[in-house]
């Protein structure tokens, strides 16, 4: 809780002990896994676990900054799937003669901040809640994405490219440096720069804020413009781990994004939580899902366990003095 | 534009805009205005406005109900998995599992006081979890002789009208009865248009709340049982396609966001404009994938034109 501007006021020690709450389900999810199940916890599967968790941390990085503000962004899967067909092709491909290489990404970066913009201005302008606008907005992504590929995919040929994800450093997948790289700037964003505090003030009371001259809607567009971004790099990974595009390849995430932001302890209501939280959160959600494939457990339940864990997350973090009216 | 016209335009604004697609796609296609086709379009919307006419009655307090699509796929597994031993039953069987995924979501919205938008898309996640694990992941056929059977209620005709269309006008039927003449339907719109004024007048708003989620999703589930009879199967990922028009016909209608103000009537004008737009570009020749990013245009202007400022001063 270094990051939030306006510091709580002090905690009493049960306050202080649900801070750590999504730790120390962590730290018992994985216990109790790792006793039924002692693969779970050999350095073979924890590396398994860190690959799987990359892409899913770098959507939950842009979906917390949303939802620190008490917004929500559905348009995670439409990003995403935007993001791994526009990789697929601008790099070698088996559909067109592009061959970018690298330089794709800053562009594909681009594309998910435009989406994020475009999200912002309609939610900022014309005032229409987060959700819907996001929900219509996936829609249409998904829609451009089988648009661009008339419904096909692309195979990436580039297999350079394809290290961003697969090649190895220290024994550790690229990937999950790419996702801590993310992290880090995730976090430093929120904790020094103006955007950050701004993003948990505008969560920890908009009403108070108007009256400041903090610019509320800029912030906002400017949260979900940065969310977009890090859905695009969410896209680029996905692309460069399966070696293709198409437009499904979103399908599944929004649930992990969600479920894992809110696990961690970041408030639907706004202003508590952050990129520290989520990066927890989405190691219990991984961590659970590998620990009941390992199980035996078939991997459709999955989504099923996330739909509860949901629930119970939000349920637990809801605080009833300052929610009257739930809609 | 003095405000009681600009009301009264947008009461009507609906069913003007439908007359208007209708003859435009009329004009633009003379095989449109048969009879046979017109027939066609509304036994294809109906499925389309039994889904969004259970999201009516959630929108109409306020909240959103994000897990139809789910539900309405997994009671068409559940329809397929007991055809064959429980023959008839399995209609109510079916019902009877979209409900009480509507109840969970209705408990979770109202007792554990998660937002609707939420608790609805983590119950469709359960939901599809359901469908899977039921059908193994496969798609399931329903025998030729079973549809025969016991399907005749929905491939049928009726008075040379399609069974579908009748399902239609009866949903349509009762859902106009319990939102005018029901306590329930009336204490609905008191919700929507004032919770606080709703509680103090000793509405039990939870109950409310909870019994529109189960609506909802019973109606869903009785889409998918119809959908599912059109298709001769049921399958998970059946109604996967159907959030989308079905959010959309309801706000189109003109039913807003905000809750309070609206109607099923509206949302069968609504899910007919949805219907014509997408037959219409069909007519056109735009690719189906581009209507989806229309029809995501469509959604957004038209929350834009519903909402009611007034009643959220913040918009999150």
């Amino acid at each position: 809780m270094a990051a939030s501007a306006i510091r709580l006021p002090p905690a009493s020690r049960i306050e202080r002990l649900r801070a750590f709450t999504p730790v120390i389900v962590l730290v018992v999810v994985f216990a109790v896994i790792g006793a039924i199940a002692p693969a779970f916890l050999s350095i073979d599967n924890l590396v398994r676990i860190m690959n799987a968790s990359a892409i899913p941390l770098c959507l939950a990085l842009g979906a917390t900054f949303i939802i620190l503000m008490g917004s929500i962004d559905l348009s995670v899967e439409g990003v995403v799937a935007m993001g791994a067909v526009l990789t697929a092709l601008l790099v070698q491909n088996g559909a067109n003669a592009n061959d970018l290489g690298f330089l794709a990404i800053p562009l594909v970066l681009l594309m998910g901040a435009a989406f994020g913009f475009v999200n912002g201005v309609v939610h900022v302008k014309l005032q229409i809640p987060s959700f819907m606008v996001t929900l219509g907005m996936s829609f249409i992504a998904i829609g451009i994405a089988t648009v661009m590929l008339a419904g096909e995919r692309v195979r990436i040929t580039d297999t350079t490219f394809r290290e961003l994800a697969l090649g190895r450093v220290l024994g550790i997948p690229m990937g999950v440096w790419v996702a801590l790289a993310a992290t880090l700037v995730a976090y430093v964003i929120q904790t020094r720069t103006r955007l950050g505090r701004w993003i948990f003030a505008v969560g920890g009371g908009e009403d108070i804020l108007r009256l400041t001259s903090v610019p509320v809607g800029r912030v906002r567009i400017l949260a979900f413009t940065l969310a977009g971004v890090f859905y695009g790099l969410g896209g680029i990974l996905s692309a460069a781990q399966l070696g293709q595009g198409h437009a499904l390849m979103g399908q599944g995430r929004l649930f992990t994004t969600i479920t894992a932001v809110v696990v961690g302890g970041t408030s639907l209501m706004g202003g508590q939580g952050g990129v520290q939280n989520t990066l927890v959160g989405v190691l219990i959600v991984v961590g659970l899902a590998n620990g009941m494939v390992l199980m035996g457990v078939p991997p459709y339940v999955q989504t099923g366990v996330q739909g509860v864990l949901i629930i119970a997350a939000v349920a637990l973090a809801v605080d009833r003095s300052r929610a009257r009216i739930i809609k | 534009m003095n405000p009681a016209v600009a009301a009264r335009l947008r009461d009507v604004a609906p069913i003007l805009t439908l007359i208007l697609l209708v003859l435009v796609v009329g004009i633009g296609s003379r095989g449109f205005l048969s009879p046979e086709t017109l027939l066609v379009l509304a036994a294809d919307t109906s499925t389309l406005f039994i889904m969004a006419a259970g999201i009516t009655f959630v929108i109409l307090l306020g909240g959103i109900d994000l897990s139809v699509q789910a539900v309405a796929s997994m009671s068409s597994v559940v329809m397929a998995l007991l055809l064959p031993s429980l023959g008839y039953g399995a209609f109510p069987a079916a019902l009877a599992a979209g409900a009480l995924l509507g109840l969970a979501n209705g408990l979770a919205f109202t007792r554990l006081r998660v937002p609707s938008f939420i608790s609805s898309l983590a119950v469709g996640g359960i939901a599809t979890a359901l469908a899977l694990a039921f059908s193994g992941t496969r798609s399931i056929p329903i025998g030729e002789e079973l549809r025969h059977a016991y399907l005749w209620w929905i491939t049928g005709r009726m008075l040379g009208i399609p069974a579908e269309i009748w399902l239609g006008l009866i949903v349509l039927a009762i859902c106009l009865f319990v939102e005018r003449y029901t306590l329930f339907g009336r204490w609905s719109l008191a919700v929507g248009a004032g919770e606080p004024a709703a509680v103090a007048s000793g509405v039990p708003v939870a109950l409310v709340k909870l019994l529109a989620c189960v609506v909802s999703a019973t109606l869903a589930a009785f889409a998918g049982m119809v959908l599912g009879g059109r298709l001769v199967a049921g399958s998970p990922t059946l109604a996967n396609e159907f959030l989308l028009p079905a959010v959309a016909a309801v706000v189109v209608g003109g039913t807003a966001l905000t809750g309070g103000v609206g109607s099923v009537w509206r949302t069968l004008i609504g899910a007919l404009i949805v219907s014509v737009v997408r037959v219409g570009m069909t007519f056109l020749g735009v690719d189906v994938f581009v209507q989806q990013i229309v029809l995501g245009i469509v959604l957004i202007l038209a929350v834009w034109i519903t909402i009611d400022r007034a009643k959220i001063p913040i918009v999150k």
